[in-house]
């Protein structure tokens, strides 16, 4: 059921044509990162390291990561409700935890997939051969953390707001764009601070931005705590939900 | 027409076995807006209609039977169980709503066994073919959704709500749209469903859809029951009742002398420069009315029914309704 | 209805049909022509673009923007008013705008789509092209509401800054002037920023009927190249990578201000000091920017199905 609901989803929302820019949206560090790689004269020695690392905590972690999960976490339950399919989904004898859990499941897939595109492609190409190789793993298990957060969010925001899109919108470009970062008191609440943190986590790379971050294991449980409480969310809105009257 | 009991479907509940489905005093509003207001009734086997303006509250009824919406007071049951809040029901409840959504990215065939899936169907493919069949959508079957007609949608939409085989079959607006043979096959498609036992309601706003399917019928107007019964019955009710007109004519006084003399004719009124002539019998006034006048000599300037908004029909229906509970057909 | 029992007004021999006159009129005054119109399209998207004639809540995003976008003038004008001491400078006039970028993004996402956004619901566009006015009339009268309703943002803080630094002074009349030289870029900068800012924004809120897609498509497309530019610039120094600076319109409206008033030496944590280019590519490049947009915009609606 949930794999069938999911590759449903997958479906609906992959064909989108905001797929299309999301993936334009995710070449562009990788654009960038061979920019610097053709291009750049200086050698300093960690030079590529610090370049990646930066790119990665910044432009992907904080631009392509929020923006597909955004466009893709609200529109995966979220267009069901809209154009009124999700009556397929809940006229059905089938709990509503499953369903709540294909689509995020979904939306995850979709969302880590477009990010992964960012984080391989930049590391393939900055550092391949270079010891700070460990990064792009690292980054690559942090930014699926960090979607599935993201997702989590978006699917429950969708549930509770018809305009979830803008919602979100104002969430990553303010919160999570302006305010945590200069805010270190309230860091802790932000996916942001807890994709870096798991980064940092996983790889012996220092960089001024890794160092920075919040520390592995409370990023984990903060961002398992954040996940368990959205989906719990989102069940429970799910099961009292109400279809809308057509406006 | 026959009234053969199989295609019966509400029942005044007097004695008869547990309804399908119950409305006890339901009412629904959003915030200022009432939209359902204090309905009750019973509906059983065979096709039900709900007739009623646009906005009158059809659809919050039916979202309501199928569990999609709550009351804000009151309860709806469906085979005994309440509606909403249960998903179990959905075994035996099937719902086709009026828009026109349906997952376009998937062929029609998929589309249906999805839901037959959904539902937990053993044999999904065998259910699907059936369902399918039944439409009369096999030649479209293995296109994208997406790309079909209103009508097609329709009938896929009908697809997916019937593969379960469901005792309970709910559908809003199904004529919205579709051309006449897909009405036509439709009507029929649900007649033989009726007669195998089952227990369908839909909703339309148009008076000839009702007269062709439904037998019984639930008049819904600003949200409240209007009336309920045989749907000739009603019907004739709606007209046969006693009516108001206003007359304008070149002498009023004379006019009224030879209007009483019309067995058609209950009550003349003068007053200032009007006539009003009360009459039972609509039919027969509306044609000696006039003869009367030619006869006399008289030129009619203006003849117009005084009392035919909604509200007075209503009110008459509601009356009698009220006052005649226990009227079966 | 082809008897005529209970009819009005009908001849009752005759048995062919007819038409009856209940009453209809026609208009028979002036019609104003193809510039009212253009100009009423105009005042109307100007009034949609402040929520004017809509519920509060329309009105509040672009209020609280300009507010915003008010407040380093107001400081300023405070300051002057408390600390009568010769010039304080908080904010300089060609600073400005690099200070409040992140505001002007935010408010063409939000007025864009209420701009072009609204009219691509059911098929309103072509009750317009019924109408006297051309496809580019279309076009160009939004293009023309958008860049005023950017106008405002953009030179009401620049203004309400010449006016403090005036009053710092205690001389009004002859701090003004002494610095009426400024006067002209500052309406230059305005005009040329918004006209800038405008076009972009109404290519892509053109593009969709949804407020939300257009949003974030718009911020994207003004702090997406912002980010990429800033990184390609300090982190590559690849000499011909600094071209990358022209691809951000925000820093284009920068470079065009540094340009208009003059300014030689830049603060250094901006782009436009890391990069060594002549301001006047700026101007130059912002121009094109501006033109490819708006050749675009008409491009856009030429295409609509009538």
């Amino acid at each position: 059921m949930i794999l069938l609901i999911a590759s449903v989803t997958l479906r609906q929302v992959g064909r989108q044509r905001r797929m299309l820019l999301l993936v334009l949206l995710a070449l562009v560090p990788v654009l960038v990162s061979l920019l610097y790689r053709f291009a750049a004269t200086d050698d300093a020695p960690d030079g590529h390291i610090q370049f990646a690392s930066g790119i990665l905590a910044t432009f992907v972690v904080n631009l392509v990561l929020p923006l597909s999960a955004l466009l893709i976490g609200t529109s995966a339950l979220g267009q069901d409700i809209d154009e009124g399919t999700i009556a397929y989904l809940i006229a059905k004898p089938l709990a509503r935890w499953k369903v709540i859990v294909a689509k995020i499941l979904a939306g995850w897939v979709l969302t880590f997939g477009v990010v992964l595109i960012s984080v391989v492609g930049t590391g393939a190409i900055v550092l391949v051969g270079e010891d700070g190789f460990s990064l792009v793993p690292a980054f690559a298990v942090a930014v699926a953390a960090g979607a599935l957060a993201y997702v989590v969010i978006f699917v429950a925001l969708s549930l509770r707001f018809s305009r979830s899109l803008i919602i979100g919108l104002a969430y990553v470009f303010v919160w999570e764009a302006i305010i945590s970062q200069f805010i270190t008191g309230v860091r802790f609440l932000s996916v942001r601070a807890y994709t870096v943190g798991i980064a940092d986590g996983l790889t012996e790379v220092s960089t001024d931005i890794l160092d920075r971050s919040l520390a592995a294991t409370p990023a984990v449980v903060l961002l398992s705590i954040l996940v368990a409480l959205g989906t719990w969310y989102s069940v429970r809105a799910l099961t009292r939900y109400q279809i809308a009257e057509r406006v | 027409m026959t009234t053969d009991n199989s295609t019966n479907g509400a029942t005044s509940g007097l004695g008869a076995a547990a309804p399908v489905i119950g409305l006890t005093e339901v009412s629904k509003w959003y915030g200022n807006v009432v939209a359902v207001n204090d309905v009750s009734f019973e509906i059983g086997p065979g096709i039900t209609g709900l007739l009623g303006p646009n906005g009158a509250g059809k659809s919050t009824l039916l979202h309501m039977m199928g569990g999609l919406l709550r009351a804000s007071s009151g309860s709806v049951s469906v085979l005994g169980e309440p509606a909403a809040g249960n998903p179990e029901v959905y075994r035996k409840v099937g719902i086709v709503l009026e828009r026109e959504a349906v997952y376009g990215s998937l062929t029609g065939w998929d589309f249906v066994r999805m839901n037959a899936k959904l539902h937990g169907i053993p044999d999904a493919d065998a259910a699907t073919k059936q369902a399918i069949v039944r439409v009369d959508m096999e030649y479209a079957q293995d296109r994208l959704t997406g790309g079909y007609s209103k009508g097609m949608k329709q009938r896929i939409k009908i697809a997916a709500a019937i593969v379960h085989d469901p005792q309970v079959l709910i559908l809003d607006e199904p004529f919205n749209g579709a051309d006449p043979r897909q009405r036509l096959h439709m009507i029929d498609m649900l007649r033989a469903m009726a007669r195998e036992g089952r227990t369908i309601v839909f909703s339309s706003h148009i008076l000839e859809e009702m007269e062709r399917l439904g037998d019984r019928v639930l008049v819904i107007v600003s949200g409240r029951l209007a009336a309920s019964g045989d749907f000739r019955a009603i019907r004739r009710l709606m007209v046969d009742r006693p009516h108001t007109f206003r007359v304008a004519s070149s002498d009023n006084r004379r006019f009224a002398q030879a209007l009483v003399g019309d067995a058609a004719v209950t009550a003349v009124e003068l007053e200032g420069g009007q006539l009003l002539v009360r009459t039972n019998d609509y039919g027969r006034f509306t044609l000696e009315a006039p003869r009367i006048a030619q006869s006399a000599g008289i030129t009619v300037r203006e003849l117009a029914p005084s009392d035919e908004s909604l509200e007075s029909v209503f009110e008459y229906l509601v009356a009698g309704v009220r006052g005649g509970a226990g009227e079966n057909s | 209805m082809t008897t005529d029992q209970g009819s009005q007004h009908a001849q009752t021999s005759d048995a062919s049909s007819s038409i009856y006159d209940l009453g209809y009129r026609r208009y028979e005054g002036a019609r104003l022509g193809r510039r009212q119109a253009v100009l009423a399209l105009y005042r109307e998207s100007l009034r949609a673009a402040f929520g004017l004639g809509r519920s509060t809540s329309a009105k509040i995003g672009p209020a609280i923007l300009i507010l915003f976008a008010l407040v380093p003038a107001l400081i300023q004008l405070a300051i002057a008013a408390l600390v009568p001491v010769g010039e304080i400078e908080l904010t300089s006039h060609h600073d400005y705008y690099g200070g409040v970028k992140f505001i002007l993004a935010l408010y063409v996402g939000i007025v864009a789509p209420d701009i072009v956004g609204r009219d691509q619901r059911n098929r309103s566009l072509t009750l317009y092209f019924t109408r006297a006015i051309t496809r580019y009339d279309y076009a160009l009268a939004k293009l023309a509401a958008m860049t005023t309703a950017v106008l405002v943002i953009t030179l009401l803080p620049q203004l309400l800054l010449f006016i403090g630094n005036a009053l710092a002074v205690d001389d009004f009349g002859g701090h003004a002037a002494e610095n009426w030289d400024l006067i002209f870029p500052i309406f230059g900068t305005a005009l040329f920023g918004s006209w800038l800012l405008a076009s972009i924004g109404t290519f892509i809120g053109a593009q969709t009927s949804q407020r939300a897609f257009a949003t974030v498509g718009i911020l994207v497309a003004f702090l997406l190249p912002l980010t990429v530019a800033l990184v390609v610039v300090q982190e590559i120094d690849g000499g011909w990578t600094d071209l990358f600076v022209f691809i951000s319109p925000l820093d284009l409206v920068d470079g065009v201000t540094y340009w208009m008033f003059r300014v030689d030496t830049q603060p250094m944590d901006s782009i436009v000091a890391m990069t060594d280019y002549a301001l006047s590519w700026y101007a130059v490049a912002g121009a094109a920017f501006g033109l490819v947009c708006t050749g675009l915009l008409l491009r856009r609606y030429r295409k609509v199905q009538a």
